[in-house]
């Protein structure tokens, strides 16, 4: 048991050590390998071949938050659904009142933002 | 899933209870025009918590059982603790009704139903007898109580008190979690009695002792115990006061609550290293004895040299989690008695205590103890009662404060080997919290009127919470039949353990 135990964690140990050792690896191997011709082209932020044209530093809408917290939310009611949906009929009644209740709660979460004006754009 | 059924529902009577008047609450918030007072909501809650604390007191004679295969279990232990968690929440939101900000409050509605829910998770922790519940219920807890304390949207220091809650909290809650982690991959199962009953059929003491002291270090995080009270005094004195008072008390006996469910339930029969000591819990008493001890040092020390009263009392009630430990660590027969006693005690005077400054701090607008100096001129009554709580919080004879300590004590050197250090570091920490209790006391009685203005009238929450702690505080001092009355229904809580 003991040895299962530590031995799970000498795995991880390993894996630890590769996830460290890779990036710093091949980083370290292609700047020796690479030849080193900067230009100012080269220079610009990468933007899928855009040219960058502003600060990226700026404001956001801190509005935005409240639709990703919403929205969050919302989707992971959908991930819940899922597989309770594909396995409906071998868990019945009760899984259903829990689903109900669940909803509920939500309903109610969403009652409590749409009062707050969490929904309105202003 | 037919046994889901025809499960007794009724063990849970208080948490429904609570559930249902939240949920209510909220909706009424909701529903409500946005000029209305909300201060109706904040005593609909209290009655809510009393009518919640009668269901637990009817519930005193039932058997202990479970339900929900094993995760939620009734046993004497969660009916003691609920008694104690709803009479704090229930204080606590008297001093909510009462509650009356300069800044004003938008908030009261949502300070009322968050209450609710904190209470809820603090008694689902009472009542869990699995260390996923457990954890759930410790979160419902820990996540209400960030909120709580940021409800001073307008204030920095209350928002400072959230953000430094929320980091701290999340890492108490990871530590804790890792340490779960192991107990699970010994055990493989997360129910607490069949955990406890197959770690003493394995044979693991280091990686056992490894995940006895993370869930430690965790739960040390939540009861604010040195070193990791660093943000205690801090959320203490950002956030309102009515919510310090609920973290000062009711998160602090789910955090003991919490600490004997878990620690106690699980590695108390475990095996340890070698032969001797024969429990993985007895052979750890050392570390719980310097944690207790630090924290009993630093919180009475530090006091000393606090004007703000929210941060004398922070200070405080880190000594007298350092008390409440060292009980722990004594570990005898009649630890969770001792406990259950003093927390009891710390409620009545504590809560008395919040509910004063909650008025000094909404007239004057400041938390400096000036607010206090001469108070006894204009306003006898409430400096009495005051120095009532503070005689009680120092463990002063003729109080509760005293009849707990005692019991602290008695355990600490009937066991066999007697702790002999923690009750010399307890008495001598007893007498350098005479310093700054009495200080205030002085200022209280002895010094003239500091302000011009004199305070208003205290509203009917803030009098009646002050009132019932004063009571109870007098009555559990010199009747403290009352409380052994109560706790002979529990008899020794024989059916903690498995």
């Amino acid at each position: 048991m003991s040895n299962i135990y530590a031995n799970s964690y000498a795995i991880v140990f390993v894996f630890l050590c590769l996830g460290v050792l890779l990036p710093v690896g091949a980083l370290t191997l292609g700047r020796w390998l690479r030849p080193h011709v900067p230009s100012e082209a080269k220079e610009t932020t990468y933007e899928s071949g855009n040219n960058p044209f502003h600060d990226s530093r700026i404001q956001f809408q801190v509005r935005y938050y409240l639709f990703a917290l919403l929205f969050v939310i919302f989707d992971v009611e959908t991930v819940f659904f899922y597989p309770w949906a594909v396995v409906y009929d071998q868990l019945g009644l009760f899984a259903f009142v829990e689903m109900v209740l669940f909803i509920t709660l939500l309903a109610l979460g969403l009652i409590y933002a749409w009062k707050k004006k969490v929904l309105r754009w202003m | 899933m037919n046994d889901v059924w025809q499960s007794d529902w009724s063990l849970m009577t208080p948490e429904w209870i609570v559930l249902a008047v939240a949920v209510v609450l909220l909706l009424i918030d909701v529903a409500m025009p946005d000029e209305r007072s909300r201060r109706p909501l904040a005593w609909g809650a209290a009655l809510g918590a009393v009518l919640a604390l009668g269901a637990t007191a009817a519930l005193i004679p039932a058997e202990p059982a479970s339900i929900l295969h094993g995760t939620f279990r009734l046993d004497s232990f969660a009916k003691a603790f609920k008694l104690l968690l709803l009479a704090g929440g229930a204080l606590a939101l008297l001093i909510v009704a009462g509650w009356n900000p300069k800044e004003g409050s938008r908030y009261g509605g949502e300070f009322a139903y968050l209450l609710l829910f904190a209470l809820l998770g603090a008694m689902m922790t009472a009542s869990s007898g699995d260390l996923l519940t457990l954890f759930v219920s410790v979160e419902l807890l820990t996540v209400s109580s960030y909120i709580l304390a940021g409800l001073r949207k307008t204030v920095a220091a209350s928002n400072e008190a959230a953000l430094k809650y929320v980091i701290n909290g999340g890492i108490a809650t990871a530590v804790m979690l890792f340490g779960m982690s192991y107990v699970f991959g010994l055990t493989g199962t997360t129910n607490l009695n069949e955990i406890a009953r197959r770690l003493q059929e394995t044979n693991e003491p280091y990686m056992l002792a490894l995940a006895f002291l993370l869930l430690l270090i965790g739960v040390s995080f939540k009861l604010a115990a040195v070193p990791f009270h660093m943000w205690a005094p801090d959320v203490y004195e950002g956030a309102p006061v009515p919510a310090t008072a609920f973290f000062a008390v009711v998160s602090k006996t789910a955090g003991f609550v919490l600490l004997l469910r878990l620690l106690v339930t699980m590695f108390a029969a475990a095996p340890a290293e070698g032969r001797d000591p024969s429990s993985l819990l007895l052979s750890m008493q050392p570390a719980i004895a310097v944690l207790a001890g630090l924290t009993m040092i630093i919180g009475s020390v530090v006091a000393l040299r606090q004007r703000s009263l929210k941060r004398l009392l922070a200070y405080s009630s880190i000594a007298h989690a350092g008390y409440l430990l060292a009980g722990f660590a004594a570990m005898s027969w009649a630890m969770i008695d001792s406990l259950w006693i003093y927390l009891l005690a710390y409620l009545l005077m504590n809560m008395g205590a919040f509910a004063i400054v909650s008025h000094i701090v909404d007239e004057t607008g400041s938390d400096d103890w000036d607010g206090l100096t001469g108070l006894y001129r204009h306003r006898p009554l409430l400096a009495a009662a005051l120095g009532l709580f503070l005689l009680s919080l120092a463990g002063i004879p003729g109080t509760a404060g005293f009849i707990a300590k005692l019991h602290l004590f008695i355990g600490l050197v009937v066991t066999e080997p007697g702790h002999y250090v923690l009750a010399a570091v307890m008495a001598i920490t007893t007498v350098i919290s005479y310093v700054y209790y009495f200080n205030l006391i002085v200022q209280l009685f002895f010094r003239p009127l500091f302000s011009s203005a004199p305070l208003g009238r205290m509203s009917a929450g803030l009098s009646a919470a002050v009132v019932l702690c004063a009571l109870g505080t007098l009555a559990l001092g010199w009747a403290p039949g009352l409380a052994y009355n109560v706790l002979a229904q529990f008899d020794h809580f024989g059916d903690f353990l498995p």
